[in-house]
């Protein structure tokens, strides 16, 4: 198992909460969207967020929206494998 | 059905064949219209100051000219990839529909409009691969919420005519616009001409559709209408703000940056200027009750 970037990856965590004042915390494989804890308003900011998290550039034409579904899923398709930004 | 709409509309067929001769007259060759120089000067706007998303807030005072300057041909950059990117999910809707039984009497229009928007398509994203080295990608969205099932066509050529009047208030100020460059200038002037035919056409066609449509829906399904409206122009016009053309421009924070300038009074004055046209129609017809679109905004 990869070493995972476990502060840049609190990051994702603290914009979804940020943005979600009424929540204290957001389950590994809870649906985001089917909870409403991003939607297509707050996607630009999302996306942004997991790039700069990730030290990554998200390709929008071939983007899996699987891949952004859960806190899982974020995690394994953009941060598992790659050398930590930060912790 | 629509097709019976249209065909039944004497004022929609007569506007179609004015249209289409105006397209032939105005015919142009898009790949000999433009002089592309070899570059363009850094150290100038490359957008109206006034339409870009700093204009009008403390933080352009903050910001030393280069600065700005840089922005300015960053956002300039995004609003051409906007455009790239509007005009490929126009013509995947329009092409779905020519000549198939509903949209038989506008197909010839059609023709005119998939031609001209591929040609201009292309001219954009000249622009952007050229001046920028990219075009900036584009995340879908504002269109997720489902509608009611007999609105598609309807709500489609809404957003097409949203689309294309969000960009024409764009072209329509940059076409004029002295301080800026004649290549950035003949770019918007040329679209502008080509698109007040397209947003002609969009406002008649949205009109008979919709009257069909307020015959048989429920109060419930005409708001439905409207709030799938007003969350896609909010979000249409929050793509102008863009954190990775902040971050291109060397600003330190863009997501914060963004924030600010969603937060800041200016952002409101800004799109009742952009959609001022868009709001009158739209309220006009019925399709929207007002012109707030505060409850849309990402930064809510």
């Amino acid at each position: 198992m990869p070493e995972t970037p476990t502060t840049a990856f609190d990051e994702v965590t603290a914009w979804i909460l940020a943005k979600n004042p009424e929540r204290e915390s957001v389950g590994a494989d809870e649906d985001l969207v089917e909870n409403r804890l991003v939607d297509s308003l707050s996607f630009v900011e999302f996306i942004f967020t997991i790039e700069q998290a990730a030290d990554t550039e998200i390709p929008m034409d071939t983007l899996d929206l699987d891949d952004l579904r859960t806190l899982n899923s974020i995690r394994k398709a953009f941060f598992d494998g790659r050398t930590p930004v930060t912790g | 059905m629509v097709s019976r709409l249209i065909d039944e509309s004497e004022r929609l067929k007569t506007i179609l064949d004015r249209l289409n001769e105006k397209s032939i007259e105005d015919y142009y060759n898009p790949y000999r219209v433009f002089e592309w120089p070899d570059e363009l000067p850094a150290e100038m706007w490359w957008m109206t100051p006034e339409l870009t998303t700093t204009y009008g807030t403390p933080i352009a005072d903050e910001l030393p000219a280069e600065r700005l300057h840089a922005l300015s041909r960053h956002e300039s950059v995004n609003f051409y990839s906007l455009n790239v990117h509007g005009i490929r999910e126009l013509l995947i809707e329009v092409t779905k529909r020519i000549h198939t039984a509903d949209f038989r009497t506008p197909s010839e229009f059609f023709h005119h409009f998939i031609g001209e928007e591929n040609e201009h398509m292309w001219f954009f994203a000249e622009f952007c691969l050229r001046y920028g080295g990219k075009i900036y990608t584009q995340p879908r969205g504002g269109a997720e919420t489902i509608p009611p099932n007999n609105a598609e066509s309807l709500l489609v050529f809404c957003r097409i005519l949203i689309f294309e009047e969000l960009v024409d208030h764009f072209n329509s100020k940059m076409a004029l616009d002295r301080n800026l460059h004649e290549t950035i200038r003949q770019v918007n002037r040329i679209h502008h001409q080509d698109e007040s035919r397209h947003i002609a056409f969009g406002r008649e066609l949205v009109s008979v559709l919709f009257e069909d449509f307020r015959k048989t829906a429920t109060e419930e399904e005409i708001t439905q209408v409207s709030d799938y409206l007003k969350r896609y122009m909010s979000f249409s016009f929050e793509s102008l703000y863009s954190p990775q053309v902040y971050r291109d421009a060397g600003i330190e924070n863009p997501l914060e940056f963004r924030r600010r300038l969603l937060n800041d009074p200016r952002r409101k004055e800004f799109e009742q200027q952009v959609f001022r046209k868009t709001f009158s129609f739209l309220t006009k017809t019925g399709l929207l009750g007002d012109r707030d679109l505060s409850a849309f905004s990402a930064s809510n």
